[in-house]
């Protein structure tokens, strides 16, 4: 089986050459051109690990066979795949179509771009009539790869240097795919371009040398199709083991053929040996070849897509369409290809429809027009008046409802964020002048314009009530207007919006028919894209837009603009274009830390340019280094590869840390001195050196640990730490408030804890319980410790993988422990009160309140004149300069603290102190 | 009652370690005026004590009579207002607060202070001194700006104002603040000092002391007369009477960085060093102060080293923290560099695995 592989590689191989040879169709400008094309390719290869060698030279005996194999392979080609397996006859199909239609781009796209494009275009169109058969010919197989058609249209640049590489989703990675064994090791060879055009891989399990987004990355540079899943279109399985896995017995079933990573090495190698040869090559094919392009493109359109733009049709010439494109070019795309009917929308047709019927029914539903009576309307409780079209922006919500009203001979009326929608004049006496909100009024409530009319002449209107979130501070009260207006209205209402969860839309969609826009897909995004490519007569391949359509994140009208505005520079565009093209414009859109992290860290993090890395870890300036500094030590700098002992990676995780460590200085003298210009140099010490150095692998280091990229720990632990320091802090006004004790908050928790704790658990392990209890209470006491700072000197003397203190204490001692405590409280004072509520005052006051000791002797008499008043909430004031709330919860402390002061307490103030603990309950 | 706090001497003449200083305090504010002081000495050497006697000293009993308060305070500083809230010791003589607590901001807390105390004059002077005092705790923790911010309101209400400022190391304070001050250094106690006081104590609680024993824990307690007292008290609470063998606990979280310590030593690895990490973080949380677990760690690898890699981890463990000393604030992240010597020493040259520990 793999002989028989390998034959037909090698024949595909030719086929790529032929391809080459097209080039030389018109020499001399493809030689001018190629010449800096060459040195441009080779000065990315630099920068690319993929590329380290320079081009094979092309061999003389290759070209020399070439010919020969080539028969050989038309030969099949013709020949009707008699009793072959199934994959074979893929093989051979897809082989056949590379070699016309790469041969067959090559041309114009290079001329195009020297300037003389259209000349050429129109040149080839003169010659290709005869071999349009030809062309079609050709085309069938292409059926049958199916998607891989798209394959055929990019014409063959070498490819561009990786940039962020890896491409999207392959960040994350799923489950601990195992690291390639020879990572690295292999040099990747440089083929010619589209050398897999047409094919359809799927990758499975490890391979060789290559991770998987890079092995991704490579075929789609060739013009590959990459798909999930094997099915019947599938040419390859790519993988190096038979894991036995889903895909492989899939692909055994239909037949699949298996490729080795090698295979596809000696594939792309194999393709770019020929490229020598083109300049021997005969002319014949070099004419026939061109000759079918311009005639394909124009054709596919019409048999993929029925309806295509402006009814073109395969006798306009791509020439033609692009003459026209120029005559329009005042027009943005967004405008000159909205749809404009209701099929032509792309995506969420079901909706459309739903749109469709509802607006269509809409007045027999609510006027009960003509003569069915007001009473249809209670057949259908649930009906609407008005519909709410959500979805992010660009899917085509306005377009829809535009398209919809226009079809059912609607008038629309928009208002959008660029009109006032304040809430409505009440007094409408004062008329609508000026006020657009009142002319909603008026027309939401005039029925004349569309009921009472003769219908055929004066179309009925529809309000289009655009961007309604967005209705801000100018427009107070419009989301009640609206929906005031809603109510009463006589003419269907159409809101969109983008975020249907806004707060502002709360009340709103009670009274809409709620319609959700999806995304289109990104075949059905490319699809539409390759309409409006071909009606422009700029060549662009499938995967490329689909490309885009993925980049782009469903924004068909951002789409359109990239295109529109890559089609200014370039009148072909091929994947590497749009990678490159949208690398930079992706700025705009978020990126979360964590992919922000996940890229700089990612195996061809090295490659990142400086600023790409600074725009990277700018992203979140906060969080970024936060990732980076909990997950730098999980990764397997790619730098020191073969480093048996660890001791190199230990070295770059110390000056990693070295460097995160600068970070965190620079971050002080951002933050507290303002230095904002040095937000640059932070960033880099504290994302870009640490991920410069350790860029690489990830691997677990804990079992059962995930392989992602850990939410940066430190904010978790900061707040709790913070969280200990108040309880500590609260611990430690009891105990000075206690004044038994002086120190500081550090000494009590590095020196004095740990004797409170022995003090505090010993007894109560050791001593009868009684006993136990009696002691450790009045040594609370003594030092006025709530049980709540007891529970915080255990927690704070808590370490992991330490016994817990409290072990070894039998519950019961400890329930007769909190039972004593109560108890006592009766007569305790805890000199500081925490948030007290005062009955009478609703709310507690916030702050905390002080604890006032002072020797009962002196206080006494003071307080018998201000315990009286107390009870009025109006205590006067003692002058201690407190609020009154403190001032009273004072005096009741000092009530308390009678009794222990060993000074009697006067029986009228008894109830006091239970009151203040009701109260702190 | 904690016999730290027990026996704590209340008056200058009951003081019982650095009765030299405390003649001469006492001899000081006899003449009816004190100059702003600053007490500097290693902790548990009894500056807060010497204070505390210090001011009862001067203003009678009354300087015992105090009150605890959080105290809030609304500072204009240009276009916004700042709120702080900061826990004041106060008697109606003096006000007692560490300004290091509310971190970076802490001059605004030094000037409003200052200010507030010097406006609020006591108006009857008549057998009062005419000043009161401030006393502030962790001078060596304020910031510059604080220290800056210090140095000229010190002066300018010098009349109604006097300062106790009270630091471990006379070092970070500023030079200009220093040259204001008289300074007192009050030394560690030596240990036969520690063991004199152990032994009035348990003369003074009917403890039986087996010979030696009070040496012990005197030796345990790195010349800390608090630490002395504090552990002496702990063994009495974990058995009585006493053993002369018996074991003197550690503190619980020294005990923890002393398995760190056993930790780095057995392995350097990425792994371990996660692990290491994540108890780190353990001891942070726990409200341990970065620079002590950073010194005790230090302590910790110095005993389990081999020589030629003690003074590289002694550098590392120098540098980190001089290095951000300029400008950190209390929690910020600290780089502590552990040296690993790697089992295999003599195929590999024994060089550091960095740790970074991190807190903000």
């Amino acid at each position: 089986m793999s002989d028989i592989r390998k034959w037909f590689m090698k024949a595909h191989d030719k086929s790529k050459d032929n391809g080459g040879v097209s080039k030389a169709a018109n020499p001399a400008p493809t030689d001018t051109d190629s010449a800096p094309g060459g040195q441009e390719s080779s000065a990315r290869r630099k920068t690319s690990k993929y590329f380290p060698a320079e081009k094979q030279k092309p061999k003389d005996e290759q070209r020399e066979e070439l010919p020969a194999k080539r028969k050989v392979q038309n030969g099949s080609d013709e020949k009707p795949p008699p009793s072959k397996k199934p994959s074979k006859i893929d093989a051979a199909d897809d082989f056949v179509l590379p070699k016309s239609k790469n041969s067959v781009d090559v041309t114009p796209s290079k001329k195009l771009k020297s300037g003389s494009g259209r000349g050429v275009a129109q040149k080839a169109v003169d010659t290709v009539d005869s071999d349009e058969d030809d062309a079609k010919d050709l085309e069938s197989p292409v059926k049958s790869g199916g998607r891989g058609r798209g394959g055929r249209g990019a014409s063959g640049a070498p490819a561009a240097g990786r940039g962020r590489g890896g491409g999207r989703g392959g960040f994350m990675n799923f489950g601990e795919r195992k690291d390639p064994p020879h990572k690295g090791e292999k040099e990747v060879p440089e083929g010619a371009p589209d050398c897999l055009a047409g094919l359809t891989f799927v990758i499975s399990g490890t391979l060789d040398s290559l991770e998987r987004e890079e092995a991704e990355d490579l075929i789609k540079r060739y013009g590959g199709r990459i798909t999930g899943s094997v099915s019947k279109k599938t040419n390859y399985l790519l993988c190096d083991e038979d894991i036995g896995g889903r895909k492989s017995a899939k692909a055994k079933e239909l037949g699949t053929s298996f490729l080795t990573e090698d295979g596809l090495f000696d594939m792309i190698r194999s393709s770019n040996r020929g490229k020598g040869q083109s300049k021997e090559k005969s002319k014949e094919s070099a004419v026939s070849v061109p000759a079918s392009l311009p005639k394909k493109s124009p054709q596919k359109t019409e048999v993929k897509t029925k309806v295509s733009e402006k009814g073109s049709t395969t006798t306009v010439s791509s020439t033609k369409q692009r003459g026209q494109a120029i005559q329009h070019s005042s027009l943005t795309w967004t405008e000159k290809y909205r749809p404009k009917i209701p099929n032509e929308i792309t995506g969420n047709q079901s909706l459309v429809n739903q749109l469709h019927n509802w607006l269509a029914h809409w007045h027999d539903q609510f006027l009960g027009t003509g003569n069915k009576g007001k009473g249809k309307k209670q057949n259908d409780p649930g009906a609407k008046k008005a519909v709410l079209l959500s979805g992010t922006p660009g899917i085509g919500k306005t377009t829809s409802a535009k398209l919809v009203s226009q079809m059912l001979g609607f008038q629309t009326i928009e208002v959008n964020a660029s009109d006032s929608r304040g809430k409505a004049d009440a007094n409408i006496s004062k008329g609508i002048g000026g006020s657009n909100a009142n002319s909603i009024k008026e027309l939401v409530s005039n029925e004349a314009l569309s009921v009472n009319m003769d219908r055929s002449k004066h179309p009925k209107t529809v309000l289009i009530m655009d961007e309604v979130d967005g209705m801000s501070a100018g427009d107070r009260g419009g989301i009640a207007d609206l929906i005031a207006s809603i109510k009463i209205s006589k003419i269907p209402i159409i809101c969109i919006c983008n975020d249907r969860y806004s707060q502002k839309l709360k009340s709103l969609v009670n009274y809409c028919l709620l319609l959700s826009f999806r995304k289109p897909t990104k075949q059905q995004m490319a699809k539409r894209l390759m309409q409006v490519a071909n009606a422009e007569g700029l060549q662009v391949n499938e995967i490329a837009l689909e490309e885009l359509a993925e980049r782009v994140n469903g924004d068909m009208r951002m789409a359109l603009n990239q295109l529109q505005y890559m089609s200014l520079s370039m009148s072909v565009i091929q994947y590497d274009d749009i990678r490159r093209r949208l690398l930079s414009s992706s700025k705009d859109e978020d990126i979360s830390p964590f992919t922000a992290v996940d890229k700089l860290f990612g195996f061809n993090g090295g490659k990142l340019r400086m600023d790409e890395r600074i725009d990277l870890s700018m992203s979140d300036p906060d969080l970024v280094p936060l990732i980076i500094q909990e997950n730098y030590i999980n990764y397997r700098p790619s730098s020191s590869a073969k480093d048996d002992s660890g001791v190199k990676r230990m070295n770059l995780i110390a000056r990693a840390a070295e460097s995160i460590g600068d970070g965190d200085i620079i971050n002080v003298q951002i933050r507290r001195y303002r230095q904002w210009q040095l937000s640059q140099t932070g960033c880099l010490s504290s994302s870009i050196i640490p991920a410069a150095l350790l860029h690489g692998q990830r691997e677990t280091l804990e079992q059962g640990e995930r392989n992602f990229n850990r939410f940066g720990g430190w904010l978790g632990k900061n707040s709790t730490m913070s969280k200990n320091y108040r309880l500590l802090e609260d611990m430690h006004v009891h105990i000075l408030s206690s004044r038994e004790s002086s120190s500081g908050r550090e000494t009590l928790r590095v020196e004095y804890l740990t004797v409170l704790l022995k003090q505090l658990t010993v007894p109560l392990r050791e001593m009868p319980k009684d006993e136990a209890v009696k002691q450790v209470v009045e040594f609370m006491n003594t030092y006025s410790i709530t049980q709540e700072d007891f529970d915080t000197i255990v927690e704070l003397s808590k370490f992991q993988g330490h016994p817990n203190p409290l072990e070894g204490i039998p519950p019961a001692v400890k329930a007769a422990l909190t039972k004593a405590y109560n108890e006592g409280s009766k007569r305790r004072m805890v000199r500081a009160a925490d948030l007290v509520t005062l009955p009478g005052m609703k709310k507690a006051p916030k702050k905390r309140i002080a604890a006032m000791l002072e020797p009962s002797d002196d206080v006494f008499g003071e307080e018998n004149g201000d315990a009286l008043p107390e009870n009025e909430e109006n205590s006067s004031d003692t002058g201690f300069g407190h609020q009154l709330e403190e001032e009273e919860e004072e005096v009741v402390r000092l009530l308390q603290d009678l009794p222990k002061r060993k000074v009697g307490v006067v029986p009228g103030l008894e109830p006091e102190p239970e009151r203040r603990e009701k109260d702190e309950k | 009652m904690l016999w730290v706090d027990k026996y704590r001497p209340k008056t200058l003449d009951q003081v019982m370690v650095h009765q030299e200083i405390a003649q001469n305090l006492k001899k000081l504010v006899t003449e009816q005026d004190c100059p702003h002081l600053l007490f500097y000495g290693p902790s548990g050497s009894g500056k807060k004590t010497l204070i505390m006697a210090l001011l009862r000293q001067i203003f009678g009993p009354s300087a015992e009579k105090v009150k605890v308060e959080n105290r809030n305070w609304k500072i204009d500083a240009g276009s916004r207002t700042i709120d702080l809230e900061l826990t004041t010791l106060s008697s109606t003589n003096h006000v007692e607060l560490s300004p290091s607590d509310v971190g970076f901001q802490d001059r605004y807390i030094v000037q409003e202070i200052i200010k507030e105390m010097a406006k609020n004059r006591p108006i009857d002077t008549k057998g009062k001194k005419g000043f009161k005092v401030l006393v502030l705790n962790e001078v060596d923790k304020l910031s510059r700006e604080a220290q800056h911010s210090l140095r000229r309101t010190m002066e300018k209400y010098s009349a109604s104002c006097r300062l106790i400022l009270c630091c471990n190391s006379s070092s970070k304070v500023t030079e200009a603040i220093r040259s204001r001050c008289l300074n007192i250094r009050v030394n560690a106690p030596s240990e036969e000092q520690i063991i004199k006081v152990l032994e009035f104590i348990g003369k003074k609680e009917n403890l039986h002391l087996p010979s030696g024993f009070a040496a012990r824990v005197a030796e345990k307690s790195n010349r800390s007369l608090r630490r002395a007292i504090l552990s002496f008290e702990t063994c009495r609470v974990q058995q009585y009477p006493f053993k002369s063998n018996q074991a003197i606990p550690p503190m619980d979280w020294e005990e923890y960085i002393s398995e760190i310590a056993t930790d780095i030593m057995k392995e350097q690895s990425p792994k371990r060093l996660f692990q290491i990490r994540g108890k780190v973080y353990e001891l942070l949380i726990n409200c341990i102060p970065p620079e002590m677990i950073l010194k005790r760690l230090l302590h910790e690898l110095l005993k389990k080293l081999d020589a030629e890699l003690k003074h590289e981890v002694c550098h590392w463990a120098a540098y980190y923290p001089a290095k951000e000393a300029s400008d950190s604030r209390p929690q910020t992240k600290f780089m502590l560099r552990i040296a690993a010597d790697l089992e295999n020493q003599t195929n590999l040259q024994p060089y550091d695995s960095c740790d970074d520990l991190d807190f903000s």
